[in-house]
């Protein structure tokens, strides 16, 4: 982690009308780091996540990402095409088969052939553990099995930075691990992650460092260990006792 | 597609889709009816369908191209009325309202008898001759003023569409680097447009039936036609009754497609 951070937030403010989400966050993400993010809902850990690839548009400060600042509309697709998005919802196409979600934007955004974006689909389905479902339509697939098209999704524009927004929230229990799985898998392959969840597990498995926010701040950011077990903060103490 | 081998395997999907929608029996009596008519009482039965016959071609026409040119207008219109550009959101909400506040056979007056003057009048202004001589075509006319007014209300039918799709679509789409109109278009319309079609049906019938208007402004169709028998022979009650079951059977058969279509993507639906 000697080299420049992938990922430079500084000083991000974002409002919602009169409420504060974002209060001035400044956070260095360095390749092939897992950064955890956790704190209390309203914290504003999601809204991070979506400025990061201006899914929300900050009021102030600013975000590089390998070194593009989020500002024209060309720099924000170009961005775009680098940072991999996986949402609470999956928001998979219903329209599409699975394959064909793994496929359109390759087609569309990377002008790849459909021979050669169907070739790379089915390494990442394989890859995710779905091979079989290629036909199917996202109805008619578990919710653990969306999740992992949305990543399969994901990954097949090549992007250098993968952000999870709370990935396991709306899973059934026993369908969390499968997905935790894929990432965990990411991790190791040395992927870049930023991570809002509270799986506590993946946190201490895979997580490089983790970061408590609250009331739009960054309270306090540890190796995940440490932040669990010796939080500095009364307001880490606080969420903590309530989480574990 | 694969989905619909393993949806015929479900014995919802079979029910719902192959049982023969049982309201056809309406449609069937109608036309038993018109038959009867026209064979147990061929004058003026028959004679009332000969007459009006090339009147039903008019309106099927007149009809048909409009409702096409309203599927491709009302959907520029509503991408306008959704766009971020203010002026162009501006403009299609003004044309939208004006066409929907005034009534239809207004509308259909002033393009066929106001339009033409003013493009004269306009012609004298600036000396040009082929304005200046400018005569309307009533069948156009007609077609352009059914043309403008439902595709505002087709407009506001796409619109809602496209807005019922959840936002997580098009953040989805965005986030894969597409740009606004490669989500529109690959992400948003294939869906928005499923929402849409037995509404869009509907306004297919509608404007089939508002089509008997168009008999004010010079074009011979089936209304019209029927009017002109009706004067001509004096026998009203035969005259409206065979026009009226005539209307009767193509909104009748209309209305069964539309209801088909919907059950179908009802089934499809995920």
């Amino acid at each position: 982690m000697t080299s420049t951070p992938i990922i430079q937030i500084e000083n991000v403010c974002k409002n919602f009308g009169e409420t504060a989400a974002l209060n001035g966050v400044s956070l260095d993400v360095f390749p092939g780091e897992v950064v955890l993010v956790i704190g209390p809902s309203g914290s504003g850990k999601s809204t991070l996540l979506r400025c990061i690839n201006r899914l929300e548009i900050f009021d102030a400060g600013s975000i590089c990402v390998d070194n593009i600042p989020l500002t024209t509309a060309e720099n924000i697709n170009a961005v775009r095409t680098e940072v991999g998005m996986v949402f609470q919802s999956f928001n998979l196409f219903p329209h599409l088969s699975v394959l064909e979600n793994v496929t359109v934007a390759q087609k569309v955004v990377r002008k790849r052939t459909p021979q050669e974006a169907i070739d790379i689909a089915r390494g990442l389905l394989d890859k995710v553990g779905i091979p079989e479902k290629e036909n199917d339509f996202p109805g008619q697939l578990s919710g653990g099995q969306q999740q992992r098209v949305a990543i399969a999704r994901a990954l097949a524009m090549n992007p250098k930075i993968m952000l999870f927004d709370e990935p396991t929230s709306a899973l059934d229990p026993e369908m969390i691990q499968e997905v935790l799985d894929v990432m965990l898998q990411l991790a190791e392959e040395g992927m870049t992650m930023v991570v809002v969840s509270h799986e506590m597990g993946f946190a201490r498995a895979a997580a490089d460092r983790a970061v408590l926010m609250d009331e739009g701040l960054i309270v306090e950011e540890a190796v995940p260990d440490i932040l669990f077990s010796n939080p500095t903060q009364e307001r880490t103490k606080a969420f903590l006792s309530k989480i574990l | 597609m694969g989905v619909r081998k393993e949806l015929e395997k479900t014995p919802g999907y079979k029910a719902a889709n192959h049982r023969i929608d049982s309201w056809w029996w309406l449609v069937a009596l109608v036309i038993g009816i018109v038959v009867l008519l026209a064979t147990l009482q061929p004058d003026p039965y028959w004679r009332v369908i000969r007459f009006v016959s090339d009147g039903l071609l008019v309106t099927i026409g007149v009809t048909v191209t409009a409702f096409i040119l309203t599927l491709v207008f009302g959907l520029v219109i509503a991408l306008g009325r959704l766009a971020k550009h203010g002026f162009v959101r501006w403009f299609t909400t003004i044309y939208v309202e004006i066409a929907r506040g005034v009534p239809l056979l207004v509308q259909l007056l002033f393009w066929y008898f106001a339009f033409p003057s003013l493009i004269q009048a306009l012609g004298r202004l600036f000396r040009i001759d082929a304005m200046a001589h400018y005569l309307a075509n009533p069948f156009l006319m007609a077609i352009l003023g059914l043309t403008v007014c439902y595709s505002a209300y087709m407009s506001e039918i796409y619109r809602a569409g496209i807005q019922s799709i959840p936002k997580g679509q098009n953040e989805a789409a965005r986030s894969l680097g597409m740009t606004q109109n490669q989500a529109m278009r690959h992400i948003i319309l294939p869906q928005a447009f499923r929402v849409v079609l037995p509404p869009v049906g509907n306004e297919f019938i509608s404007l089939l039936k508002d089509s008997s208007l168009v008999s004010t402004v010079a074009v011979a169709d089936l209304t019209r036609r029927g009017r002109e028998f009706m004067a001509s022979t004096f026998l009203p009650v035969e005259t409206w009754i065979m026009v009226a079951l005539i209307y009767l059977i193509m909104t009748l058969i209309s209305a069964r497609i539309v209801a088909w279509i919907e059950r179908k993507t009802q089934t499809e639906e995920h």
